[in-house]
């Protein structure tokens, strides 16, 4: 998959290092998209499997999958429709045009990670999601907080940003809220998830850095970069990522749940 | 376990910290389990945490702390119990010299949440002036570590600010009773022994400038001015008396700054954070509180600051640019200076001999492209290179290469000419006898070559009547010339598969679509407003515009007319076939929804081209079928299914298109089906009925709708009722019958 970006030379070394360490420090991520459905789920998944604790919402008002003309879409509520719901009633309704455009390939694949799309907005930050232990990702997010939340799409990081600012950051907890500009079909989606993998290990690998200097004394020693702390190294980092990834424009901010 | 020392709990019971954190694991699973627990865990694990623990086990305390203090699922009198109880360790933590980074951040975190727990706390028992004192002493300790402290410390010391500020201002009672947001200067009694209000506020007031700060020196410290900015929100909008100091100090802040400085991924990264965070904090108060006197302010600088960004990034496609034109230039040159040659270009004159057509008019004379099969290439290819080369070609070297042609053509006539006189036979063919080279054909090739005899021939000819010559000439060319060309009939279409071409060459002509730029992403014109041509420059824009006629007028007047007598010879099985315009229009609705948000100009121009159609065919009287509305409906029907709350094009859209009507505006009211877009349905109609008086009629007429339809959509509908047409909710309160049936049948046409 990397391959087809053209980005596998670059990216490749990324994928070492922490992910070998199943047990060692992990950041908390959150993928966000329109529908929960396509790139967060993609994201989701690839997260997951290489270990880190993951969770996912859709910004949307509701669920919108395509349907047999771009005027009826299939419309679902967001936290009341589960994927396996959704996957019977497009199978029932017309198997051969939902196989042939991969959504029931795609909610096949969403069923076995969770149990159905989550709205970002209503979503309680810090509400333990200790049920949820059948989700993939699931282990480290017991705690329901996320240290990193990656959109996929400026619309959704825009809800993001925004619904954070109105919720007024109760929790006093920081999170860095990064978007990548993913295409939503199932191709990119694929191309989206590998770059988010990269991404957090990128991230994780900084982070870890700074959880293994111990005391401020290190602080007083060597030069501006080993200082840095992990926060200071997101927009560094991200920018390197930048350079592996230059088709996926992306945006970041530093805010508060 | 033979723990060895250095890793020893200092409880000195023989746990190492690797097995402890393993248990505190545990202990903190089962709080988030069942929150019952949280009182008895949290104080049970305060003296393993303690300051003189080790760092990982302090750590994994100070983080502990503070998400217990925030967690949403503690009611607020729970909270009180924990705070007092762990405002001790904070102390201690905070207060120990050289504390690791993340200890101290972790502790601010939790002591952010605990402050205005313990302010509630101590209005309520005003007794404990123990707890009041921790807490002072944490804050004051806070405040001292902050300007010297690391990047992560200092966030969490501005989020400890502002929770500061926030339980120290006076509310206005917007904000969410949650999780102590909503605890504030109204609560503390002007009489109570520990707290003095005036005090207070004046502390908040220094506080919340202290957070300015950051913005006011103008940093480019993007982390830390993220961090505050992003905090700033509910001061806003909850705590009135900071709103102005606030926004003054955002408006006067520059985000762009750093893009003064190279451009670096990292910087990049930061102009963009800077300047997207300040406008999103921006048109967040814009659209929480549109009637803040400064939003016309807001306003202005989000405007501004949208331009000044589409400058930076336009500013570096642009300098691109000017490169690529300057490399351009520098080829030009080289190129005139090869080209300074030019005019001595000569077509050689073809050797003797029988040749290809490609070999007569070929001008090169190099081998390797003489041998190049020019009909390899693909038609278009060919075309393209064609006509850019006519495009570039100086007029000289294209006269000389013609005449040049038209020489070879005379001489090959009069050498066949020659041929035929002297009977030979032509024996060679075109592999052998290489063009062009004629010089060298004696070396290898010497006895298959009669050039002395063609020479000889040649100037017997010179000196031949001219008549003859021509005479020959006719008779020799004759194999070269054209003949002449009749196409075969084409087949007879039957209707069908007339409909089914049309419909093919209507979606060709979309093809061009995807190729041609978008001029609105990659360049500002200028636009040229009124004097504007419809099509005059060459891309996606003109292209449209062609569309949108071809679809509208085209074919209006030809297939309008339903009596031709073609028609009803067909007879009644013949199914309606839909005309090429309408086979357009479908295509054109397709390519809009696909992209509707983008396309919605696309829309809007396509719309008011059926309007005018409409208009020329109701003048005509030709009984042509009317489109405008057919359309119209099915646009809105179209994207109304997608949209959300955000979506302004909705207003847009509404108030370009040329004609409104009563059904259409009526499906805005589907949208107040749902709550989330209640209010883009509203503020459609608002904007329309301040706008477009000639609707306003209709408009008010389907506020009065949703009113009478929508029970969720009333207190919004109610507040443009009130000012616009006033008595009516009267009247439909009073009077519970519904005149909302009357109100229905008065559509208006603008």
């Amino acid at each position: 998959m990397e391959t087809a970006n053209g980005n596998a030379g670059s990216a490749a070394p990324a994928q070492n290092g922490p992910q070998e360490d199943a047990s060692g420090f992990k950041l908390k991520f959150c993928t966000v998209c329109a529908s929960n459905q396509n790139r967060s789920m993609e994201g989701h998944l690839r997260l997951a499997q290489a270990n880190y604790p993951v969770i996912s919402f859709g910004t949307g008002s509701l669920v919108r999958l395509p349907g047999p003309t771009i005027t009826q879409p299939n419309v679902y509520k967001f936290n009341e429709t589960s994927y396996d719901s959704i996957y019977r009633e497009l199978e029932a309704k017309d198997p051969r045009l939902y196989r042939a455009n991969g959504l029931l390939n795609m909610l096949g694949r969403n069923r076995v990670i969770k149990w159905g799309p989550e709205r970002w907005q209503d979503w309680q930050v810090g509400m333990p999601r200790v049920k949820h232990e059948k989700d993939q990702g699931s282990i480290g997010m017991e705690a329901g907080v996320p240290d990193i939340v990656i959109t996929c799409e400026e619309r959704c990081w825009d809800a993001v940003v925004d619904d954070l600012l109105n919720r007024g950051s109760p929790l006093n907890r920081p999170v860095h809220v990064i978007n990548i500009d993913i295409k939503d079909n199932h191709q990119d989606a694929s191309i989206g998830g590998g770059a988010m993998v990269d991404l957090a290990d990128s991230l994780n690998r900084a982070a870890i850095e700074e959880r293994d200097k111990v005391g401020a004394a290190v602080f007083d020693a060597g030069g501006a970069a080993s200082r840095a702390s992990f926060d200071e190294r997101v927009p560094e980092v991200l920018g390197e990522w930048q350079e592996r990834w230059p088709g996926l424009p992306s945006t970041w901010t530093l805010s508060w749940f | 376990m033979a723990a060895d020392s250095t890793s020893t709990a200092p409880s000195g019971n023989g746990v190492s910290v690797a097995e402890q954190l393993e248990q505190l694991g545990a202990a903190r699973k089962l709080v988030l389990e069942n929150a019952t627990y949280y009182d008895r865990i949290v104080k049970g694990v305060l003296p393993i945490i303690g300051p003189t623990a080790p760092v990982e086990l302090r750590r994994w305390g100070a983080e502990f702390l503070a998400e217990s203090l925030a967690t949403p699922v503690l009611s607020m009198r729970d909270k009180e119990n924990i705070t007092v109880a762990v405002l001790d360790t904070i102390r201690g933590l905070l207060d120990a010299p050289g504390e690791d980074v993340i200890v101290l951040k972790a502790s601010i975190a939790a002591a952010a949440s605990a402050y205005p727990v313990a302010v509630r706390w101590i209005i309520n028992n005003s007794y404990h002036t123990e707890s009041w004192e921790q807490m002072s002493a944490v804050k004051s300790r806070i405040l001292r570590i902050w300007d010297g402290a690391p990047v992560p410390v200092k966030l969490s010391c501005i989020k400890f600010a502002q929770r500061v500020v926030l339980a120290q201002t006076a509310s206005n009672g917007t904000e969410q009773k949650y999780n102590g947001l909503d605890i504030s200067l109204n609560m503390i009694p002007p009489n109570h022994p520990l707290l003095d209000p005036r005090q207070l506020e004046a502390e908040a007031t220094g506080l919340l400038d202290r957070m300015l700060g950051v913005l006011q020196d103008n940093s480019s410290d993007a982390l830390l001015v993220d961090a505050t900015i992003n905090c700033l929100s509910i001061l806003t909008r909850s705590r009135p008396n900071t709103s102005n100091r606030i926004l003054n100090t955002v408006l006067n802040y520059n985000p762009l700054k750093l893009a003064n400085s190279p451009m670096t991924s990292k910087t990049r990264v930061l102009v963009r954070s800077l300047e997207k965070t300040t406008r999103m904090f921006l048109t967040h108060l814009l659209r929480r509180d549109p009637n803040n006197p400064m939003s016309g302010r807001i306003q202005q600088y989000v405007e501004r600051l949208m331009r000044s960004r589409a400058e930076i990034f336009d500013e570096a496609g642009r300098k691109r640019a000017l490169a690529d034109q300057a490399v351009a230039g520098y080829g030009d040159a080289k190129r005139q200076k090869v080209e300074a040659g030019a005019p001595q270009f000569s077509v050689p004159p073809l050797g003797p001999g029988p040749h290809t057509l490609a070999g007569v008019f070929t001008l090169t004379n190099n081998a390797g492209l003489q041998a190049f099969d020019a009909t390899q290439l693909p038609a278009n290819l060919a075309a393209k290179i064609g006509v850019r080369t006519l495009a570039a070609l100086d007029q000289n070297v294209l006269d000389l290469a013609l005449n040049g042609i038209r020489d070879r053509l005379t001489s090959l006539h009069a050498a066949g000419a020659a041929a035929a006189a002297a009977a030979q036979p032509a024996v060679m063919n075109a592999a052998t006898a290489p063009l062009g080279v004629e010089e060298d054909d004696d070396d290898y090739e010497p006895d298959l070559t009669p050039a002395e005899d063609t020479e000889q021939i040649l100037n017997k000819l010179d000196n031949a009547p001219p008549e003859e010559l021509m005479g020959h000439a006719a008779d020799a060319g004759a194999e070269m010339a054209l003949g002449p060309f009749s196409l075969p009939p084409p087949p007879t279409l039957d209707p069908d598969a007339a409909a089914k071409l049309s419909q093919a060459a209507a979606s060709r002509v979309f093809g061009p679509l995807s190729t041609l730029k978008d001029p609105g992403a990659a360049v500002r014109k200028p636009k040229a407003g009124i004097n504007r041509l419809a099509a005059s420059s060459y891309d996606r824009d003109s292209w449209l515009t062609v569309i949108t006629r071809l679809a509208t007028r085209s074919t209006a007047g030809l297939d309008g007319a339903p009596s031709s007598g073609i028609k009803s010879e067909e007879g009644a099985l013949d199914r309606p076939r839909a005309s090429l315009g309408d086979s357009i229009r479908e295509l054109l609705f397709t390519y809009i929804l696909e992209d509707w948000r983008r396309r919605i100009e696309i829309a809007v121009a396509w719309l008011c081209e059926e309007w005018y159609n409409d208009q020329l065919t109701k003048r005509n009287g030709s009984g042509g079928e009317l489109n405008y509305e057919k359309c119209a409906l099915r646009l809105v029907d179209g994207f109304l299914s997608y949209i959300t709350a955000q979506d302004k094009v909705l207003t847009r859209f509404l108030a370009e298109i040329p004609e409104l009507s009563a059904p259409l505006l009526g499906k805005l009211k589907a949208l107040c089906a749902d709550p989330t877009t209640v209010q883009l349905a509203l503020t459609s109609l608002l904007y329309l009925v301040i706008m477009r008086p000639p609707v306003r009629e209709i408009a008010l007429d389907t506020v009065a709708e949703i009113w009478t339809e929508y029970e969720d959509a009333r207190p919004l509908a109610a507040k443009y009722l009130v000012k616009w047409r006033p008595g009516f909710i009267e009247s439909q309160t009073r009077g519970t019958g519904s005149d909302a049936a009357a109100a229905n049948s008065m559509a208006i046409a603008t």
